[in-house]
């Protein structure tokens, strides 16, 4: 019962998840943990696996090993199934129908007679005036508000969308992202792929760094961006020698090697102070200056080996 | 899976692959019967004339072809005019091909797949709409070469019973031939293959091909046993319980063929 509860607490849960293509590893022992009411941001480059892990969430691809556990079941749960809406990769619709056949078709799929669930999911993806126009008619970005429509059918509490705003100009990002957020709202949950860090970084609750099939990082936005909180960057000829002059001078300035000649402090407000004091004592500056590290630096960073704060 | 069944036959209804297969089948039977009323009847042969279609000297040769054509019966007139032939499962193996390429193409699939999680009910619910839409086009074109028949008293008709009796296991055994193009579009997801597999399988070129080579080592006793030869020569009415081969054939290979296309599904990735 207890086991139970804590799974419970998880909208996903995988457990040494991996798949292998041709003995190729895609995904290797991935253990995620998606909260239940979380905006998930999946990040990592391409090949990195992101969309092999989401087809295996989704019931598309067959894991090689491991477990996926979605609201506490197995993912080939018919249960697990009505729970889920998704979209991977580009959205899939019939070209020659209309973009409310398209919808139709899934809602007779999943068994849904409702008819103003259908028009729900049109009108709240802004396509109410485009629903009798037929697919191969619509521009990338309307497919893809078509696609997250199609997903949304059925009330589903966890949305998984691989690149949803791919093809959107920047109007139908916004809309899109309010649309994520309302959902997010009304209690549901959100695992999104994006290559797009800025708008994921508006709205993500968590994060998941994928790398070579590999689960990089998870971590909340709370602890993002304590890591990728302001800090001021200095370059010296002898990070040796200037270690033990800041911890004199400045010894509340939390002081990170960052390299042989970079220094990083985060907890410095006044930079011409820690200037002075090394061009007094011979040290060599460079370069110096204040920086503020965004999610697309601090993925980079990670995909580079980098471990912000690990000397810290 | 009647819900994904429910879907298919939606999709099914706005097909216009279906239309036009429809069109061409009636398009055929169209020509067929004109051919049949123009050999076989005097008003027929008149015209022919009239239109310069033959001359005076080419009367008597269409004249004999006439009376060979006098002694079909209705079915095996219908038979002649697309299911012998295997146009008939040429054209449904090509609606079906698209129809069924068309979830892999256009990626819908995943929105099938991601809600369904049983594969089985993915291949059963194309079986039984494809099934659907064979009995369709067959009662179709048969009523309307009945109505013809009637118009125009072309062939004598045949008993109900005799038709029904027909139009079971040819049903089956066409419907057996629609699962294999199942089968070739859910394994190589490639409409190009589905309609060669139409094409090649569906006109009998392959098995007359392989009936011939294997009969150069007087192995040719295989060929009984297949969908295009059941089809081409099955009874046209029972005389006992040997004519029930072709149900048993038909089943076989429709029973076959799915399970072949649900495994082979359930083995790939979407």
């Amino acid at each position: 019962m207890a086991k139970e509860e804590i799974r419970e607490k998880y909208a996903v849960e995988t457990v040494a998840l991996t798949k292998k293509y041709k003995g190729k590893s895609a995904v290797s022992h991935l253990d995620m943990k998606v909260r239940e009411g979380a905006i998930y941001g999946f990040i990592g480059r391409n090949g990195a696996g992101k969309s092999t892990t989401l087809k295996m969430l989704c019931g598309l691809a067959k894991p090689t090993a491991g477990e996926i556990r979605i609201f506490g079941k197995t993912v080939n749960d018919p249960y697990v199934a009505r729970r889920i809406g998704c979209l991977i990769e580009s959205a899939g619709l019939y070209p020659d129908m209309t973009a409310r056949q398209n919808v139709l078709m899934k809602a007779k799929c999943i068994g849904l007679t409702d008819q103003g669930s259908v028009d729900k999911v049109i009108s709240i993806t802004g396509l109410s005036d485009a629903g009798g126009k037929k697919v191969r008619h619509f521009s990338m970005g309307m497919k893809q508000r078509l696609g997250i429509a199609v997903a949304l059918l059925g009330n589903p509490d966890l949305l998984i969308l691989d690149e949803p705003i791919n093809g959107l100009d920047p109007e139908g990002i916004r809309e899109v992202r309010q649309l994520l957020q309302l959902l997010n709202e009304e209690g549901k949950t959100l695992i999104i792929s994006s290559h797009i860090l800025g708008e994921l970084s508006k709205i993500a609750t968590h994060y998941g760094i994928i790398k070579d099939g590999m689960l990089v990082e998870q971590i909340n936005q709370e602890e993002l961006e304590r890591k990728c909180k302001s800090y001021f960057q200095i370059e010296v000829d002898d990070v040796k020698r200037a270690l033990p002059l800041i911890a004199e001078y400045l010894p509340a300035s939390s002081p990170e090697v960052y390299d042989s000649r970079i220094l990083r402090l985060y907890d410095l407000e006044d930079g011409a102070e820690l200037n002075r004091v090394l061009v007094e004592h011979q040290v060599q500056i460079y370069a110096s200056g204040f920086h503020h590290m965004d999610l697309e630096e601090y993925f980079l960073d990670r995909m580079d080996g980098g471990n912000p704060g690990k000397d810290r | 899976m009647f819900n994904l069944l429910r879907m298919d036959l939606y999709r099914m209804i706005r097909s216009r692959a279906v239309y036009i297969c429809l069109g061409i089948m009636l398009g055929l039977s169209i020509l067929c019967c004109f051919m049949v009323w123009m050999f076989e009847t005097p008003e027929g042969q008149n015209m022919a004339l009239r239109l310069g279609m033959v001359e005076i000297s080419e009367l008597a040769e269409m004249e004999a072809v006439g009376s060979v054509l006098e002694e079909m019966d209705f079915l095996e007139m219908f038979r002649d005019m697309g299911m012998d032939g295997g146009s008939h499962c040429t054209m449904l193996g090509i609606v079906v091909a698209l129809f069924v390429c068309m979830d892999f193409n256009s990626g819908y699939i995943k929105n099938i797949m991601s809600s369904h999680r049983n594969r089985w009910g993915y291949v059963v619910s194309k079986v039984l709409a494809v099934g659907i839409l064979n009995f369709g086009l067959i009662v179709i074109s048969l009523l309307f070469t009945l109505l013809a028949n009637l118009v125009l008293h072309m062939v004598p008709f045949v008993s109900p019973a005799q038709i029904l009796f027909y139009l079971a296991w040819a049903w089956l055994v066409s419907t057996a031939f629609a699962a294999l193009i199942i089968l070739i579009c859910v394994l190589t997801r490639s409409t190009a293959m589905g309609v060669l597999g139409a094409v090649f399988i569906g006109s009998g070129m392959v098995t007359v091909a392989a009936s011939a080579f294997t009969d150069l080592f007087h192995m040719g006793r295989w060929v009984e046993y297949t969908l295009y030869f059941n089809l081409s020569y099955g009874p046209s009415a029972y005389s006992g319980a040997g004519d029930l081969k072709v149900f048993v054939v038909g089943l076989v290979f429709l029973v076959l063929y799915s399970l072949a296309a649900a495994v082979v599904l359930k083995k790939q990735d979407i």
